[in-house]
């Protein structure tokens, strides 16, 4: 089990896809929930159950957010606060300043040397991070300076939350038995207690998803932030930190692309991106839709080596390009349902419409907002020259194939035939009508992708044309029986 | 000993903490027991700048600061009183995540020690705190003295003994007290 207590205290990020694995096997309920959590949740970071993994997950969410929003001056405001709640500590808290002060330390120390590193490099910044906390020293001291926060603020606020401590422990006895503990895990209250006192006063939102065996298809979630009396999200477009709650242990979830040290793993497991295509071809495609360049456009198009229905094979239907640069999986190349995958799509369009030049088309990404980075450049230069690379990132629903192909609309618009240059254009040249293009950036049911993820899956109807492939069989002697879930302690 | 160390806690104690501040200022490397060391400098300065009553410790020559002696005196009006007790502390590197071991090395009647020292008390097994230190450990040790939880005993006959016939338990107390010679 990933949530064990092997590995580092903050694991790599890692595709979700790899919870969906793991419950494979499980109980049909986690097998609906983890199925249904990669679509909302592109990767997830595995946090060691030792006890911590609450208090060490939001922790390090709290440093990679404020990495992430690269704003030293936010971090410095941060080193502030925090140096400023030690009195919070003392005077309410009750406890010694030489108990807490090397604690208190780890955790400034983190922030002003992240600080000092966001403006010049952010790699290097969250590669201190990880480091950090992956020093059982540096980051135990972290975490139970969360600890003392969360202790602290219950203790200064007595009256809100004395209602929701089990066992009528009362507030002293609570913190005595849960929260100072230094292997005590957190629970529901002490999760509440530090998001107030470390998260919502920077404006930071919490979305904990709870994997549990609870009815449904979808894993519930919660979300903490700052809300007004009406309890309308006060800045609904604030940071949020997602986090997986599984019984008595917490990972970390991301939703974004990973921009900056998981490119590879984004190139493959391409589907991560979907979300983000789809948003680019809604904008533009309407606007390319209107006046000429759309005619220069369906001529760029065309020019395009396997820009057809009859594409040669090196073409990439499988891969969901947000990048063009993707690994090109050469072993895929050969398989017959590539013939039968219609290559284009409104991503591919927007693809097309931000590139100035056909010959330059699959050398630089569309310009991405969200991935402004400086880092972006350097994982993709040393790519494969993006030759036979096309943005494909929707599978047409089969009944809107023959329209398009019959079209007459668009065969007009073609001012430019001399121009194509592929062998396949002149005969099955595809031909979309702008109402199909806008049909298909308004769609909205989930899209079969053919990933390079997928393709390694079991559901993948691809295998049987492998003469190699073996279908997975059930003999019942050789199934183990099934191992109880390990707890994290 | 550290000398180096006892000199600077003898001659000016407020001066440790920012030698020590300038030390982590500089780059960290993975190096296991600094902090934990650091911390069991700043307690012995504590312990020896404001002691508590009937409880003292101090490291041992040779533990690298990692093993120490302590002394606990017999509570006034418990069958302890007039007695002192020698107990031994080894701290984890990891310290204070984790809780030290600690051991009554003077023969000890009582529910909650057994023959060998032990001690049951929660405060040093899951209910260990990083807030905790050695002398918040002395001093709930030492009411443990007055206060034994008879319901998780580690010597039976102690604590029906301590129930049911004071003066027999009493007589055991003594008759088990040994003057333990320093190491």
């Amino acid at each position: 089990m990933l949530n064990g207590k092997q590995g580092p205290l903050v694991g790599e990020k890692k595709s979700s896809r790899a919870i969906t694995e793991e419950y494979a096997k499980a109980d049909p309920v986690y097998v609906a929930k983890t199925a249904a959590l990669p679509q909302k949740f592109s990767h997830y970071r595995p946090i060691l159950g030792d006890g911590n993994c609450g208090w060490r997950a939001a922790g390090f969410s709290y440093f990679e957010t404020l990495l992430r929003l690269q704003n030293r001056a936010q971090l410095e405001e941060e080193l502030a606060r925090m140096t400023s709640l030690n009195n919070l500590l003392t005077t309410v808290g009750g406890f010694e300043e030489w108990l807490f002060e090397d604690m208190v330390a780890e955790t400034t120390n983190l922030l002003r040397d992240l600080a000092d590193l966001v403006p010049s490099s952010p790699r290097a910044a969250e590669e201190l991070l990880r480091q950090r906390f992956n020093n059982r020293e540096i980051s135990d001291s972290i975490v139970y300076h969360l600890r003392l926060l969360a202790s602290s603020w219950l203790k200064g606020n007595r009256t809100s939350y004395q209602d929701f401590i089990p066992d009528g422990l009362g507030v002293d006895g609570y913190t005595k038995d849960w929260i100072e503990p230094v292997n005590q895990e957190i629970d529901h209250l002490g999760m509440t207690l530090l998001i107030d006192i470390l998260l919502k006063p920077i404006g930071f939102a919490v979305e904990i998803v709870y994997l549990d065996r609870s009815e449904g298809s979808q894993a519930n979630s919660h979300i903490f932030r700052q809300e007004d009396s009406n309890g309308a999200p006060i800045n609904p477009g604030c940071p949020m930190i997602h986090l997986l709650y599984r019984p008595s242990h917490y990972d970390i979830l991301y939703k974004e692309p990973a921009a900056i040290q998981v490119m590879d793993e984004v190139a493959r497991n391409p589907h991560v991106n979907r979300a983000f295509t789809r948003q680019i071809s809604v904008h533009e495609t309407p606007a390319m839709m209107g006046g000429f360049p759309q005619q220069l456009d369906m001529a760029t198009l065309l020019c395009i080596p396997g820009f057809g229905l009859s594409s040669p094979p090196q073409h990439q239907p499988f891969h969901t390009p947000q990048y063009s640069q993707q690994p090109i999986d050469h072993t895929y190349n050969s398989s017959p349902i590539s013939a039968s995958i219609s290559p284009i799509s409104p991503g591919g369009s927007s693809t097309t419409s931000s590139s100035a030049l056909p010959g330059s088309f699959p050398a630089q990404p569309p310009s991405q907002p969200s991935l402004a980075s400086p880092t972006l450049a350097t994982p993709h230069s040393s790519f494969p020259a993006p030759t036979t690379q096309i943005p494909i990132h929707t599978n047409f629903p089969p009944h809107t194939r023959p329209a398009l192909a019959s079209n007459p609309s668009l065969s007009s618009h073609l001012s430019h035939p001399s121009e194509l240059s592929s062998p396949s254009s002149a005969t099955s040249s595809f031909r979309p009508s702008k109402y199909e293009w806008e049909a298909a950036a308004d769609w909205q049911e989930p899209v079969v992708f053919q990933t390079s993820t997928f393709k390694n899956s079991h559901y993948n109807t691809a295998h049987y044309n492998n003469p190699n492939f073996q279908p997975e069989e059930w003999t019942p002697e050789s199934e183990e029986p099934p191992a109880p879930r390990k707890r994290s302690s | 000993m550290n000398y180096d160390m006892e000199d600077t806690q003898n001659s000016a104690p407020g001066i440790l903490p920012s030698n020590q501040a300038a030390k982590l200022g500089a780059p960290r490397k993975g190096n296991d027991a600094q902090s934990t060391t650091k911390r069991l400098q700043t307690e012995l300065m504590q312990l020896m700048t404001s002691p508590a009553p009937g409880v003292s410790a101090f490291p041992n020559s040779d533990g690298g600061l990692l093993s120490w002696t302590a002394t606990i005196e017999g509570p006034e009006d418990t069958p302890y009183s007039g007695l002192t007790f020698k107990l031994s502390f080894a701290f984890p590197s990891n310290y204070p995540y984790a809780a030290p071991t600690v051991l009554f090395k003077t023969p000890i009647y009582h529910p909650n020690v057994d023959f060998s020292g032990r001690i049951c008390l929660d405060i040093l097994k899951d209910k260990w705190t990083a807030a905790y230190n050695i002398q918040t450990v002395l001093l709930s040790l030492q009411s443990l003295l007055g206060e034994p939880n008879n319901a998780s005993p580690l010597n039976g006959e102690a604590a029906e003994l301590w129930d049911k016939n004071a003066e027999e338990f009493k007589k055991k107390v003594l008759g088990r007290h040994r003057v333990v010679d320093d190491e």
